[in-house]
């Protein structure tokens, strides 16, 4: 590994959006790939993140701001992306259902996906299974995220997931959810995938998706 | 990778002293009444030699009696040698304590004779393989300032106990180490091989990284063993407590204050003696007052009125000019379990924020010091680290006030990807290690144990893996063989 690419992962982990900014500016000089810029660079970077996050190294808000720097990485490299380049790793639709206004919960599932380069669509609280069923229609997601935390709202998890099906798109997405009063038993009576917080949220992410 | 060390933020040393139990008039009010004390009861001192020191001092002696009175001028006048502050050295300089103001140390206590052995959980009898791994661990526990030796190794023989009891603390651990100690072969011989440890005797008395304990008897009584013993260790030069533990309602008064007064001058006694043999010695003001629970007339350690005389014994030495040695952290209860935890955290949260010096007891101990725990050991350093951070306080600046960041994040915003929140979470925040706060499905997932189980797991991964800095080997060999008594073979 180059020197550069080194110095890239080092600033990333450290969260100095300014200086990965400037090192992939100057990568793009040398002449360096993009998809190497990306791979061996932004992308090895946040692996090394989550590694030591799951290791207690580095706290939440460090993995958010390393993200940040990766995402602002990624805004210089874009343009010089060629089709293929870029595996997608999947678009997660996350949303609070129906009559549930809690978010900072989900708010910080969607954070760590991101932070684990999944592109999240949040569509916010209170959303009906009439909307969900909409965006998923429009967004097209691989995975959706519902959030509840009464358990006067986590019927509407299930209501969301019937309409899903009668709509003909419940073998297209894969389903997970979450928020306090809802547990691994409650998931498995409706059909959907449970995770307890946000760093289990993307390990079962990643296993649904087969990443 | 840049994994960054993160470094304590809340080290032993800040300062405390925002609890006041006393009020300032009374201060001077038990001031007074001890006086009164010194003046019209006097203490009992059953030492030809103290006896005669205080003497040719200038005290009230009355030879037949073996009593000590003293008036107001004298005592005053003859504490002024004592130093207003003291350095406490480890082995390594990063764990030199400064004993000044209101700053505030905690560490261990002894002497238990009993462990909870950390594989059967069952109680029997300290050996010198608890001595050792007790340092140990300390050693590797950020929040835990210094080490009193913890515990008394039962299969030796009395006259060869001081010597190893205190070469297994120094060799386990870095951080200071403080003793009582049973014979005066022992303190001498201490004495001498810390001299091989430091080099030299001079360099040894420059940087004392070992210190003694000798007891006063409550009430009144300095006594003939005790203070025979006092005698010895001052003549070694080292730094000493000379603690006494009063408990109020069977050997104190049956009021707090009351039981303050007699302490006073129980802890002022030792102080004298020290500075009429030897003036300018390293002495601290040394307390423990504790109570008694009237209803079976019990030993209590783990009061809240322990906490809170523990407490006022800062304001005293201050009063005094002098660093002082108090007493928390230490319960009733027979294990690790609730008893245990919020006994131990009130006592030396009280003395922690009333910038108590040096704390001891705070760690380890169970059973009204009676027995060890490896477990609590690890508990109390969570606990020793939450009160080191009460003791930080709240800092209010510019930068802390935050008013650019909470414009920066607006109203239905977020805090945690913000760069403020990234420089301020280690400083700010102190993270227990022990107390679990993961959701309930990952508590399950990782066995649904409590904190004594997460704590001895602790315990044996650090005992399994912490090194420390043992004793250059060739020292080593020579103490074994020139210092009479002394085991030969010493944990890995
Ligand atoms: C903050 C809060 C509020 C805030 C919400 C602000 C906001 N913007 O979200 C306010 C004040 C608005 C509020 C209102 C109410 N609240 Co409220 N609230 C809370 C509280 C204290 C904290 C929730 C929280 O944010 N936790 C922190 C986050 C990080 O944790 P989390 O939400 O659990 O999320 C984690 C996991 O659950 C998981 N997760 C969450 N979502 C998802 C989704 C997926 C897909 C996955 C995989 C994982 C996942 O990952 C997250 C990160 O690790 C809880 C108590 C509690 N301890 O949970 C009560 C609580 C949820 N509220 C409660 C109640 C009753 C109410 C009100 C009805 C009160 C009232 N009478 O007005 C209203 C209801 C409003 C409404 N219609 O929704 C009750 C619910 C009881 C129940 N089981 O039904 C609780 C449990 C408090 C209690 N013990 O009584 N509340």
């Amino acid at each position: 590994m180059t020197q550069i690419m080194e110095d890239i992962i080092e600033n990333l982990i450290d969260g100095q959006t300014k200086k990965v900014v400037a090192l992939v500016e100057q990568a793009i000089a040398e002449g360096i790939a993009a998809k190497d810029i990306l791979n061996k660079g932004l992308l090895a970077g946040m692996n090394e993140v989550g590694v030591l996050f799951k290791e207690g190294e580095l706290f939440v808000p460090e993995v958010l701001v390393s993200a940040k720097a990766m995402n602002a990485g990624m805004e210089v490299i874009k343009p010089l992306l060629k089709e293929g380049d870029i595996q997608k790793s999947g678009t997660v639709l996350l949303a609070t259902v129906k009559g549930d206004l809690h978010d900072i919960g989900v708010n910080l599932v969607a954070m760590m996906l991101e932070g684990a380069g999944y592109e999240v669509v949040n569509i916010g609280v209170d959303a009906s299974p009439e909307k969900i069923v909409e965006s998923v229609k429009k967004i097209q997601p691989d995975l959706i995220g519902m959030s509840a935390m009464l358990t006067t709202t986590m019927a509407s998890m299930k209501d969301t997931i019937t309409a899903l099906e009668e709509s003909g798109l419940s073998d297209k997405v894969k389903i997970m959810v979450g928020g306090s009063p809802v547990s691994k038993d409650y998931a498995d009576k409706i059909g959907a995938n449970y995770a307890g917080d946000a760093t289990a949220a993307v390990e079962l992410a990643n296993e649904l998706l087969g990443r | 990778m840049s994994r960054r060390k993160k470094q304590n933020p809340f080290p032993g040393g800040l300062v405390g002293g925002s609890y006041k139990p006393l009020k300032d008039g009374d201060v001077e009010k038990i001031h007074k009444a001890t006086m009164k004390v010194f003046e019209n009861t006097g203490i009992q001192v059953n030492d030809e030699r103290a006896l005669k020191a205080f003497h040719d001092a200038g005290a009230q002696v009355d030879f037949d009696q073996k009593m000590v009175k003293a008036t107001e001028d004298w005592i005053m006048k003859t504490i002024k040698t004592a130093p207003e502050s003291i350095t406490l050295y480890g082995r390594e300089d990063k764990h030199n304590m400064d004993l000044d103001g209101f700053k505030v140390y905690i560490g261990t206590g002894g002497t238990a004779t009993n462990v909870l052995d950390i594989d059967t959980g069952k109680r029997r009898p300290s050996t010198m393989e608890d001595v050792q791994k007790a340092a140990r661990l300390v050693d590797a526990l950020e929040n835990i300032h210094y080490f009193v030796i913890s515990c008394f190794p039962n299969e030796l023989e009395k006259e060869n106990v001081d010597v190893n009891r205190f070469y297994g603390a120094l060799r386990n651990t870095t951080k200071h180490v403080m003793g009582g100690v049973y014979t005066k072969e022992g303190v001498r011989n201490i004495a001498k091989y810390a001299e091989m440890i430091a080099g030299s005797k001079e360099a040894l008395l420059e940087k004392p990284f070992v210190s003694f304990i000798t007891c006063v008897m409550s009430p009144l009584v300095m006594d003939k063993d005790y203070t025979d013993l006092m005698l010895t260790a001052i003549e070694t030069g080292l730094p000493l407590a000379t603690p006494t533990a009063p408990m109020a309602g069977s050997t104190s008064p049956g009021t707090l204050a009351g039981t303050l007064v007699q302490m006073n001058a129980e802890a002022l006694s030792g102080v004298l003696l020290t500075q009429i043999v030897n003036p300018g010695h390293p002495v601290l003001y040394s307390c423990v007052p504790t109570t008694s629970d009237l209803r079976t007339g019990a030993f209590c350690f783990g009061s809240i009125e322990m906490g809170m005389m523990n407490a006022a014994c800062a304001q005293l030495s201050r009063f005094y000019r002098l660093p002082n040695y108090t007493t928390a952290g230490v319960n009733e209860a027979k294990i690790p379990d609730i008893q245990s935890g919020y006994e131990s955290m009130a006592t030396t949260m009280l003395c922690a924020l009333a910038g108590s010096n040096y704390i001891h007891d705070a760690a380890g101990l169970l059973e009204s010091g009676m027995s060890i725990s490896y477990e609590q050991y690890v508990v109390d350093n969570d606990i020793l680290g939450m009160c080191m951070r009460a003791v930080k306080g709240i800092e209010v600046n510019d930068e802390t006030l935050a008013t650019e960041v909470i414009n920066d994040v607006g109203p239905a915003g977020n805090y945690l990807s913000h760069e403020h929140t990234v420089m301020n979470m280690n400083k700010e925040f102190f993270y227990n290690k022990v107390s679990d706060r993961n959701t309930r499905a990952r508590w399950e997932i990782e066995g649904e144990i409590d904190a004594r189980e997460k704590a001895r797991r602790m315990a044996i991964e650090i005992l399994k893996t912490h090194k420390p800095l043992f004793i250059d080997q060739h020292i080593e060999q020579k103490i074994i063989q020139e210092i009479p008594g002394m085991l030969s073979e010493w944990l890995d």
